[in-house]
């Protein structure tokens, strides 16, 4: 739809072109026209003033609420992502929940070798964007057809996208140029009106929570998951203030905060209090709303957590999603590129997004300890044998289950056969072998399974997990003939409770923030109230296990400060660099309390190569230099 | 005819002079992180204005092959360990050039030994404050199986933060040998200086430190 705006104004401009160009054609042509005119003088009167029948004019689309919906849902289907399902979906391997594990064509496997972020990574000018909203805004409005209450209704749900837009811009950039009505260059030469200055970073968020506040009555959309409706509105309006509180906070709490003189980067620190306040309220009017946590599945918490971020119809915990229709060719490859190796219903890609040892260590278990999984004794003078490879797992939070695939576990109803290879005896101590997948040993039993993991293999995983959050199990979901349409989940109640802990914490009101905490542990398989004490390092955690791969992370640890600390660059760091888990199969025959059982080797990932670094100018991502040579009152971000 | 007459494929020729230079501190050049640090040069006149990055080496080293003209040369803001200075150098490049870059470091380090004994290698150090104001965040100590060794290029790093090292007076620093790598031959190790909200940290030459 934005293409027919756009035609539209090329259409107008084409016109009067046509018409100056016309002046200064000679006389003969006026001849020609005139014994045309003179010939043809049957025609009817209107003959250049038809309408066209191949264009949709503005006037047009903003006249039938059908076609402003379908401006609003390709607007709703550019809402910026850094990793989504469709969108840039293989960076969910750039930070440090997994390792790259597709093939290695077309420079895919750079993601093992990020020397250091560029300071572009994250930069997001998005103005196309905010301009075909203002001119939705502005259609709206002008429109004669429509009725107040949906001129209202519309200007919201188009209000609500701006805000999003805003936000998804502040978080990567500091301040930007609010723009809130279609710029338009008046061909006199001097383009200085439409040079606006950047905003104070503060005066984006307080813009952000002034909008969603103006329009959290009037956006209809009741029970929608795919349009912005009341609690969608409130749902961002508490992510973006949780976001000002945070960096208030903890910026001024660095060493040397970053800042900018005019305050286009940089949040005083005294605002902090307010913003979790904001975000508090609007957490608890999603809570008190009509959704609820997806807890259909009570017989198998691992299955219910996959399940929630997965099922569509009858979940009571999704805010807001990018849907997909099968059915009418609206469909992605996600599945098809993640999905476990000997599950592929295709040939080439699988097994892309392989989650990482640090990502599985996180998961605690359910008697509250941490999560490190236990693969020595505790003296470290030998492995712990398991008889089976999914033991080492038992007592786990139940989300690792509905995000991760570990070996001993299935989907699909079908096992992953997740072995490295065999530990042989030779004595005085364990002498590793690996081989073809599938391939037997000499003692007629199994080698190394058919997941995997290898070394250096493509499309396996490299790690010795899999991704099971967002891929579908549906029969044929992972061709690229059928796909797939699970939905990208962009709010749900989850978060909504998380966000509300985090403000709660932030503020003080310790009870509150546990009780959030402890009703979201619940669902995974924690007793009530599992927690009656709480760190902000354990929130985080909480964070970071339950939000997994829904683009999250990489905005958590910006926000909180702490991202250049814990991806410092150092080869030595266990969070810097990415680990994988390799199973075997002991060959000791003659130690029954042994031979056969399973041992595990925790490592680097192999193809895991330069430790994740952020530095201190990614916190705000530079600025183009196209857009600094264009409007001279555009100021660069610190450090670049 | 007209065909043949036209140009070659290709007109322009590549650019062929050289402009290369140190970025130095009292006529010392700076250590830095290899890759990490950056030099802006800019060139108006042309229609595309858009800047030439131009990475500085470990050893405070840098060089860029270019057209023949007249260049900015822009020290980035808020990069390299020294203090930002926004006055750019007007470059005439002709031919193979050279130009020096002055900057002001934060912190500097000097009489900086490193020495083996047993498994642990131990670097002496002094850590000398240039610009007033700034605040010390660290002292790392870093070792390398090759001669380009940095924080992100490294087998093995010690620390010191800022409350156990004292300005102006010689401090020690100690990493032990990882034991994979302890039947090597030799190893580098450079010393690294970090001060507070400045990205990169200002580094000590690497040294070759003998194992046999």
């Amino acid at each position: 739809m934005e293409l027919y705006i756009r035609n539209s104004d090329y259409l107008i401009s084409d016109l009067t072109l046509h018409f100056k160009t016309s002046k200064m054609k000679n006389i003969r042509t006026y001849i020609a026209i005139i014994a045309f005119m003179s010939v043809f003088s049957a025609c009817k009167k209107d003959f250049l003033e038809r309408e066209p029948q191949s264009i949709v004019v503005e006037d047009q689309v903003f006249s039938d609420p059908k076609l402003i919906e379908g401006v609003l849902a390709n607007l709703y289907d550019r809402i910026p992502t850094d990793a989504s399902l469709t969108n840039r979906w293989t960076e969910h391997t750039a930070y440090d929940d997994a390792v790259w594990s597709g093939s290695g064509n077309s420079g895919d496997e750079y993601r093992n070798n990020i020397i250091s972020y560029p300071v572009d990574r994250w930069r997001l000018w998005d103005y196309g964007f905010i301009r075909d909203v203002n001119l939705g805004i502005e259609g709206v409005q002008k429109s004669t057809k429509l009725t107040t209450q949906q001129k209202d209704q519309f200007s919201a749900e188009f209000r609500f996208l701006r805000a999003y837009d805003y936000f998804e811009m502040v978080k990567r950039m500091g301040g930007v140029p609010l723009v809130t009505s279609p710029l338009v260059y008046d061909y006199s030469g001097d383009a200085t009106s439409l040079q606006l200055p950047r905003s104070k970073e503060v005066d984006v968020y307080d813009f952000i929570a002034s909008e969603l506040d103006a329009i959290v009555n009037l956006v209809g959309n009741n029970g929608s998951t795919s349009r912005a409706n009341k609690y969608t509105v409130l749902a961002l309006k508490c992510r973006a203030m949780l976001y000002a509180g945070s960096l208030a906070k903890y910026n001024s709490l660095m060493a040397s905060p970053i800042t900018l003189p005019g305050g286009e980067v940089g949040i005083p620190a005294q605002r902090a209090n307010d913003f979790y306040n904001k975000a508090l309220d609007a957490a608890k009017q999603v809570i008190a709303g009509p959704y609820s946590l997806y807890k259909a599945n009570a017989a198998n918490l691992g299955e219910n957590f996959y399940e929630a971020l997965t099922k569509k119809t009858g979940n009571p915990e999704l805010i807001l999603i990018q849907d997909f229709l099968q059915s009418k060719g609206f469909k992605h490859g996600f599945s098809y590129d993640n999905i476990a190796r000997s599950l592929r219903e295709d040939n080439l890609a699988s097994s892309a997004i392989a989650p990482s040892l640090n990502l599985v260590e996180k998961y605690e278990y359910l008697d509250g300890t941490a999560g490190t999984l236990k693969t020595r004794t505790a003296d470290n003078s030998d492995y712990i044998y398991y008889t089976n490879t999914q033991d080492l797992f038992a007592n786990k939070d139940a989300r690792l289950y509905g995000t991760v695939i570990y070996p001993g576990t299935s989907f699909r109803n079908l096992p992953v056969n997740i072995q490295a290879g065999v530990a042989l005896w030779n004595g005085s101590s364990y002498q590793i072998i690996e081989g073809d997948l599938g391939a037997k040993y000499t003692d007629g039993k199994l080698l190394t399974g058919l997941d995997g993991p290898q070394r250096s293999a493509l499309d396996l995983s490299n790690t010795g997990f899999y991704l099971r959050k967002f891929i579908d199990n549906t029969p044929l979901a992972s061709t690229r003939t059928r796909g797939t349409d699970i939905a990208w989940i962009r709010f749900r109640l989850g978060e909504v409770y998380l966000n509300a802990a985090e403000a709660a914490f932030e503020l003080g009101q310790t009870a509150g923030a546990l009780s959030y905490i402890n009703t979201l542990r619940e669902r995974a398989g924690f007793g009530a109230n599992s927690l009656t004490t709480l760190t902000i390092d354990r929130l985080r955690n909480e964070r970071r296990v339950e939000l997994a791969f829904e683009d999250h992370r990489v905005w958590d640890l910006a926000r909180w400060r702490i991202a250049d600390k814990v991806w410092n660059g150092s080869t030595n760091s266990p969070d810097a660099m990415l680990y994988a888990l390799y199973p075997y199969r002991v060959v000791r025959p003659g130690d029954a309390a042994k031979n056969d059982k399973y041992i595990f080797i925790k490592q680097v990932a192999p193809r895991f190569k330069a430790p994740r670094f952020y530095q201190i100018a990614n916190y705000y991502s530079s600025i183009s230099q196209s857009v600094l040579n264009n409007n001279p009152k555009i100021i660069r971000n610190p450090f670049h | 005819m007209v065909a043949l007459f036209s140009c070659k494929k290709d007109n322009y020729d590549a650019p062929t002079s050289r402009l290369s230079g140190r970025v130095i501190f009292q006529n010392q050049p700076v250590g830095v992180r290899s890759d990490g640090v950056q030099l802006e040069l800019w060139q108006r006149g042309f229609s595309l204005f858009t800047k030439i990055p131009v990475f500085v080496a470990q050893d405070g080293t840098f060089s860029a092959t270019l057209f023949d003209g007249d260049y900015k040369l822009v020290r980035l803001r808020g990069n390299g360990p020294w203090i930002d200075n926004t006055d750019s150098i007007a470059v005439k490049v002709s031919g193979n050039t050279q130009v020096d870059v002055p900057v002001v470091p934060h912190f500097n380090l000097s009489n900086v030994t490193c020495s083996k004994s047993g498994t642990t290698i131990t670097a002496t150090f002094t850590v000398q404050q240039v610009t007033a104001g700034s605040n010390l965040e660290r002292v790392n100590l870093y070792l390398g199986t090759t001669m380009i060794v940095d924080n992100t290029r490294q087998d093995a790093s010690a620390e010191k933060l800022a409350a156990d090292v004292v300005i102006g007076q010689p401090g020690t620093i100690s990493v032990t040998i990882p034991a994979a790598l302890a039947s090597r031959n030799f190893m580098y190790a450079r010393v690294a200086v970090k001060t507070n909200g400045v990205g990169e940290a200002l580094f000590s030459a690497p040294q070759r430190i003998e194992f046999k």
